[in-house]
Order: C-alpha cells, then sequence, then structure tokens
C-alpha cells in the first residue's frame, strides 16, 4: 500500500465506525419507539380478547410469510410488527415463518420450471420480479448467482461462489437487498441457480434469520 | 412419438412438478410448525397447596364479587362473581369470556378458614384457568392463574392481591 492511500484508509475506518455508532444508535432509537408504542397499545392478553388476537397473529403469519417469499416485496416490517406487541412469545413463530418463507421461495425456485415462473410472476403483475427471472433465464447455474452480485469485482463473483452459503447467508441480511429482490428474490434465484443443496441451504438460512428472533427471544425471556 | 402422447407426458411433468412443489411446500411448513412447537416454554399452571381436599360443599349457596391485579403487568383484573351451587364453581367473567361453563370444584376447612380450589377449561380454546381461594366469615383472598397454550406461544395471567367480598348468588357484574 502507498503512503499516499494511508490517509484514505484511515478516513475510511473513521467512516465505518460512525456508520456503526448510527446503525447502533438507530437499533436503541427504534427499541424505544417499539416500548412506547406496545405501551400506547396497551395490548394485555385476555381471556376476552385472546381469541381475536390469536386470529390476527395467524392471518399476519400467513400475510408474512407469503410477502416475504415475494421478489421485491418487503414482509419484514410485518414481522417486526408482530414482535414489537408481543415481545419473546412470539419470536419463535416469526423465526420459524422467516424460514418458511424464504424456503417456499427457495423450493419454488427449484422445482417450477423457469419459464412457468416467469408467466406466473407476469400473472400477478410483479413485472419487476418477473424481469428478474427472465434476465436470469438464458445464464448457466453459475451465471445466475453472480447476477445478484452484478457490478462487484470478478474476485468477489469468485469468492461468492466458493462460500455460497456464506454469500447467501449475508445476502439475506444486507440492509437495502430489496434493490436486488428482498431475502424472497434472492432464495427465488438461489433454487433457480440449481448450485444449492436444499439441506445446507436450510442451515444457512436458519443460521441468517435468526438473530433478531434470537435476541427478542432471549432477551424477553 | 405422436402429439397426443408428447402432450400427455408434458402434462405427466408438469403434474410430478406441481406435486414435488406442494411436497416441498408442506414438509416446510410442517417442519416449520414442529420447530416453534418444540421452542414454544410451557408455564406451569398455579401451584394449589396440598391439603385434604374433597369434593366441594363447603361454599354452596354463596357468591363473592372478586376484584385483583394481573401480577405481569400490573393491570387491574376484570372484576368477576365466583359462584358456587351444589358442588359446582363458576366465574362470571370466565363464563362471557368463553363459556366455560360450571365446573366442580374441592375444599377443606380449618377453622373458620375455607380453602377451596377449582380448575376450569375453555371448551372452545386452549384456555386452562386454576382457582385457589380462602374464605373466612363473608371475606375471600383468591389467586389463579389462567394460561393458554397455543401451538405456537404460551400466554399466562397471575391473579394476584385479589379480594372477594359476599354478594348475593345471581349477581352480575359490571362490564368495567
Amino acid at each position: 500500500m502507498s503512503s499516499a492511500q494511508q490517509p484514505s484508509s484511515g478516513l475510511g475506518s473513521v467512516a465505518i465506525a460512525l456508520r456503526i455508532v448510527a446503525l447502533i444508535g438507530i437499533v436503541v432509537a427504534a427499541t424505544w419507539a417499539a416500548h412506547l408504542i406496545r405501551d400506547a397499545l396497551d395490548l394485555t392478553i385476555m381471556p376476552a380478547s385472546e381469541r381475536q388476537v390469536h386470529r390476527a397473529i395467524m392471518l399476519g403469519s400467513v400475510a408474512y410469510v407469503g410477502l416475504l417469499a415475494l421478489p421485491f416485496v418487503p414482509g419484514a416490517e410485518i414481522g417486526i410488527a408482530m414482535l414489537t406487541p408481543f415481545g419473546a412469545a412470539i419470536a419463535p413463530l416469526i423465526y420459524a415463518a422467516t424460514v418458511v418463507s424464504m424456503m417456499l421461495a427457495y423450493g419454488v425456485g427449484r422445482l417450477l420450471p423457469i419459464s412457468a415462473l416467469e408467466r406466473l410472476l407476469s400473472f400477478l403483475r410483479m413485472r419487476r420480479a418477473a424481469d428478474l427471472v427472465k434476465c436470469a433465464a438464458p445464464l448457466a447455474r453459475d451465471e445466475r448467482l453472480a447476477m445478484l452480485l452484478d457490478g462487484a469485482p470478478p474476485r468477489t463473483v469468485a469468492l461468492a461462489l466458493r462460500h455460497r452459503y456464506l454469500a447467501l447467508a449475508v445476502s439475506v441480511n444486507i440492509p437495502g437487498n430489496a434493490v436486488i429482490g428482498g431475502g424472497g428474490g434472492i432464495m427465488l434465484m438461489a433454487g433457480l441457480s440449481g448450485i444449492f443443496a436444499p439441506v445446507p441451504t436450510l442451515v444457512a438460512v436458519a443460521l441468517a434469520v435468526s438473530p433478531v428472533p434470537l435476541a427478542v427471544y432471549i432477551m424477553g425471556g | 412419438m405422436r402429439y397426443d402422447e408428447l402432450k400427455g407426458a408434458d402434462v405427466g411433468k408438469t403434474m410430478t412438478t406441481i406435486l414435488k412443489t406442494a411436497a416441498f411446500a408442506v414438509a416446510v411448513l410442517a417442519t416449520g410448525a414442529a420447530a416453534v412447537t418444540a421452542l414454544n416454554r410451557d408455564l406451569p399452571d398455579f401451584a394449589v397447596p396440598a391439603g385434604p381436599w374433597q369434593a366441594g360443599s363447603d361454599l354452596d349457596s354463596r357468591a363473592f364479587h372478586v376484584t385483583g391485579t394481573v401480577q405481569e403487568t400490573g393491570a387491574a383484573m376484570p372484576e368477576t362473581v365466583l359462584s358456587f351451587v351444589d358442588g359446582q364453581f363458576q366465574s362470571s367473567r370466565c363464563q362471557v369470556a368463553c363459556t366455560f361453563g360450571w365446573n366442580e370444584y374441592q375444599s377443606f376447612t380449618e377453622g373458620e378458614r375455607i380453602h377451596f380450589t377449582a380448575t376450569t377449561r375453555c371448551p372452545e380454546a386452549p384456555f386452562t384457568v386454576v382457582w385457589y381461594g380462602t374464605v373466612v366469615g363473608d371475606e375471600a383472598q383468591i389467586a389463579g392463574t389462567w394460561t393458554v397454550r397455543r401451538w405456537y406461544w404460551t400466554h399466562q395471567a397471575t391473579i394476584t392481591a385479589a379480594e372477594g367480598s359476599l354478594v348475593e348468588l345471581g349477581t352480575a357484574v359490571s362490564d368495567g
């Protein structure tokens, strides 16, 4: 490394540190806001209200699984909205629903013919998702995964292909991944690529989506 | 190969794919549900003190208007009237909330103090309420738990610092 590069590297470290501090600040503020909202809603579960709450949770879970599995559809907010009032008690359900949703998207990508998938997404008027599948159709399996890393240096793509399950876990967790299809889109492409075996994929997803529900479950328990 | 044979092969392939996808979805959903149930932590019902419990009769033809607090939230529990008739027990609030009906109660007497307990279950939802109380004269001290056990969560409200005063049998509670 040349001496001319050192100052910018130092500045980069400071910028990263500032971003981490800002991220922690946002998480703390969001937690505080969540508690305020929970107190304001006063969602005390009692015999007279539990059955309505149960119905709402079941409906919310189905919507969560369905929406999260769709490419370019932000569904994580539903999970967070359910975690906010009910906390640790609902964390296992949200966690399992997230894993189920990701695996359903993966399964659809792996099992359905790509042309049928494209037609299905077009029929549902999900144009961006259909375009994503259309772009992936003529590509080789490895190239489909590389598509998710569009613009990345070839070495990064090669590294991601070598450690593809790690890359999958990271990309599912990256904030702003909605730009490349969101969790559902990423898992759909992983299924379409055909280079992800079901069991290691399940393990990767189960670990990747665990931090938030696990933290809520442990801290709330 | 003839056209109709080709078409039949395509239909068969499509059906296989659909069945495979459906089987995969069912397997994923079942695994998810099983994992949630395994992670679901059970909460024990109220532990009723040991004693020479017998089929209840000591409190027959009496009713108590009860107010108290929910331990977990600190909020006031919905007021209720506990009624004792012919060895059967009913909470008016539980009856309104989930049609618990009349249930057998147990009791025993220790000097002037009458101990009672009843475990009631809602036929329409997985609710279990365990009541325990002591009655001296016209005053009652009540404790217990309401527990709901769903496949994905177990929720409990503990009744604490609840006191009851004698009222006429058949007294209704206000909506408050």
